[in-house]
């Protein structure tokens, strides 16, 4: 298997923030316990750190000698969002981002009907009954597997105590 | 020791037990042949559900669920050239191929009996060797658990896929998250930012469910237009001239296989990539050639990912220490059930052992009886559009995370990582050493820290420690002869002594 010639787009932009992120978790390490003695707390995630800063520095230097992408946007940032991130990947994060914030308030009955009804309908595209039918049987499902059968907590909502 | 051999069949005749290890079993399959949803992610849910239950029953499951799950890998890899599992990744190579021949349902049922072999042999070194190394373990200092640790974390080298700098970055970063919280030696906190939520820790499976799971479900969001491939199915059961045939090369991939599995930090994945390179190097003027639907190279990489299964156990259940990510799960599991596997295992609960080593068996037997049956019906639900799949999985993923203590914080980790993990694979990074770094580094750094407050801070008596112990110098030397094994110059030197 031979290694890329060209860059994915965004690739750079994601290689320098790893090494920005490395060298940070590096300052934080050191923070720990600094360089006080070979025992210490800190000298593992020092260790672990700044192996992360090396490798990364390797990594971009790699990225960089690559070619360089087709022109797309102009703007390294909006490349690297468009590359990682595109719109219907972000659709489904944002889905699941409102999906893990809505568990604690909503409860996971009612939080997880709402999800898998909305993935369903957004990603399958088959109409709102069918998302309906086979998100009610899904979670149907998933709850009297998990809750009833093995007696697993599944989170309950602080907005509604009681009802989900 | 009598009473304690009596829960070898335990599993065999209890009906509850025979259940769960079945529906494990099955389940198993399932599961690990739906791409994305790997066999760590299935134990590591399936055991956050087990927490309440007796040991037995949890251990049962998760027995099923590992070698239904090892085995389970191999079908959607020889239906749709998937993966549905790591281990199955050579299987593709050869068994996609034969389905294009349209050998499917045989070279299937092939994969069930070979696996079936392996997955015996590996059991057979667990029983029979595992108290061996139990005995020795029970003399190892924390410089040799260290030394193991390192020996695991250099499979880094062969996680890394095509570049290394990447697979040491994932690795680092595993340490770092497996570093999170209050020290355990000092009570100190560590990257822990003044939240209370953060000084418990974040546990390994939260960070495996994000990075395997959350993950890969993102990662085919790319794909949800691709539509399912459709295979025909027919023969299952295998010829016995082929059984014959292969017996031989099973039994030497199962070898490798159980070794490689025993080995800290390796599984099933390394074994049958290397049994299929083993294969390749032996089987003579091959017809077809391999990568073109031969049968050895489907042969080998089965049985030895199941054989893995067998020999992970022991240095899971003799050392503490996890064979692979799947046993690494199982340990935490054991902890929680107020088990302490590691050298003390085998003599303060040795009906454990040999429960274990039953139950084992009787998922092999489970797998057979599945693996030969329900083909049909598994491809359809194979065939299950990817946009039914995600949500599913990310419900799941959810319910394992927050189940582990009860704790929303984890099902926020659990996304973090899940982007995180998505984004770094998306850019060629494997996420498998962060996991390695994971469970590793915490192990690492608390045996470094013990060595050397014993070799009372001199970095002289702490290396020469490492050479002055006959167990440590073993050690030692094979951490170093791996370390150089795994450099260009030793690949070349090699390279250039098979050529004269």
């Amino acid at each position: 298997m031979t290694a890329q010639s060209v860059r994915i787009r965004g690739e750079a932009t994601f290689a320098i923030l790893l090494v920005v992120f490395a060298a940070l978790a590096f300052w934080q390490s050191h923070a720990i316990s600094g360089f006080s003695g070979l025992s210490e707390p800190g000298v593992f995630p020092m260790l672990a750190s700044a192996t992360m800063l090396v490798s990364s520095l390797f990594v971009l230097r790699g990225v960089l000698r690559k070619d360089l992408p087709a022109p797309a946007s102009g703007s390294t940032l909006r490349d690297f969002l468009a590359e990682a991130l595109p719109a219907r990947l972000v659709m489904m994060v944002a889905l699941v981002l409102a999906y893990v914030i809505a568990l604690p308030l909503f409860g996971f009955v009612a939080a997880s009907a709402l999800f898998l009804f909305s993935a369903f309908w957004v990603m399958w595209r088959r109409g709102p009954l069918v998302a309906l039918v086979l998100s009610a049987a899904s979670l149907g499902g998933i709850y009297l597997i998990f809750r009833t059968l093995f007696q697993v907590v599944l989170p309950r909502g602080t907005l509604f105590p009681g009802l989900f | 020791m009598m009473e304690s051999l009596g829960y070898l069949t335990l599993s065999w005749f209890d009906p509850w037990l025979l259940l769960i290890t079945g529906a494990g079993t099955l389940a198993g399959i399932y599961v690990g042949a739906i791409p994305g949803l790997s066999v760590t992610m299935a134990a590591s849910i399936l055991i956050s559900f087990t927490f309440k239950w007796p040991v037995n029953e949890a251990l049962a499951l998760i027995a099923g669920v590992f070698v239904g799950g090892v085995y389970g890998g191999a079908r959607t890899a020889i239906l749709f050239n998937i993966p549905g599992a790591p281990s199955a990744i050579a299987t593709a190579l050869d068994g996609y191929p034969l389905a294009k021949r349209g050998e499917a349902g045989e070279a299937i049922g092939l994969t069930t009996v070979m696996s079936v072999l392996g997955g015996i042999i590996g059991i057979l070194a667990l029983a029979f060797f595992a108290p061996v190394i139990s005995d020795f373990a029970i003399r190892f200092q924390s410089r040799d658990y260290l030394l193991l640790g390192m020996i695991g974390i250099l499979l880094i080298g062969a996680l890394s896929g095509d570049s290394f700098a990447k697979g040491v970055f994932a690795g680092g970063l595993g340490v770092l998250i497996g570093m999170v919280g209050l020290d355990p030696m000092t009570a100190e906190g560590r990257f822990t930012f003044g939240s209370i939520t953060l000084m418990g820790g974040i546990p390994y499976i939260v960070a495996m469910i994000g990075f395997f799971g959350v993950a890969e479900a993102l990662s085919q969001v790319h794909n949800l237009d691709l539509p399912a491939l459709k295979q025909r199915v027919d023969r299952i059961i295998p010829r016995l001239s082929d059984i014959k045939r292969y017996f031989w090369l099973a039994l030497r991939a199962s070898g490798i296989g159980t070794v490689i599995g025993a080995l800290p930090g390796t599984g099933g994945d390394i074994a049958a990539l290397l049994a299929y390179d083993d294969a390749k190097r032996t089987t003579r003027n091959p017809d077809p050639p391999f990568g073109q639907g031969n049968k050895a190279g489907l042969v080998a990489p089965e049985a030895a990912n199941n054989a893995a299964v067998g020999g992970a156990f022991v240095p899971m259940l003799t050392l503490g220490i996890p064979g692979d990510a799947v046993t690494a799960v199982i340990i935490g599991a054991l902890f929680i059930h107020g088990l302490k596997p590691g050298p003390l295992l085998l003599t303060e609960t040795p009906h454990l052992f040999w429960f274990t080593v039953g139950n084992l068996g009787l998922a092999n037997l489970f797998l057979l009886i599945f693996g030969l049956t329900g083909i049909r019906v598994f491809t359809k639900i194979v065939e299950c559009p990817r946009a039914i799949l995600i949500p599913l999985i990310i419900v799941l993923s959810a319910v394992g995370a927050y189940a582990i203590q009860n704790n929303p914080a984890h099902i926020y980790w659990m996304l973090g990582f899940g982007v995180f993990g998505y984004v770094l694979k998306h850019y060629g990074f494997p996420v498998a050493p962060i996991i390695l770094g994971v469970i590793l580094g915490p192990m690492m750094d608390a045996n470094y820290r013990r060595a050397m407050i014993g070799a009372r801070n001199d970095v002289g008596t702490f290396l020469w420690d490492f050479v002055s112990n006959p167990i440590s110098l073993v050690l030692s030397v094979a951490f170093v002869f791996l370390l150089l094994s795994q450099t260009p110059l030793w690949r070349r030197l090699v390279r250039r002594q098979r050529a004269t």
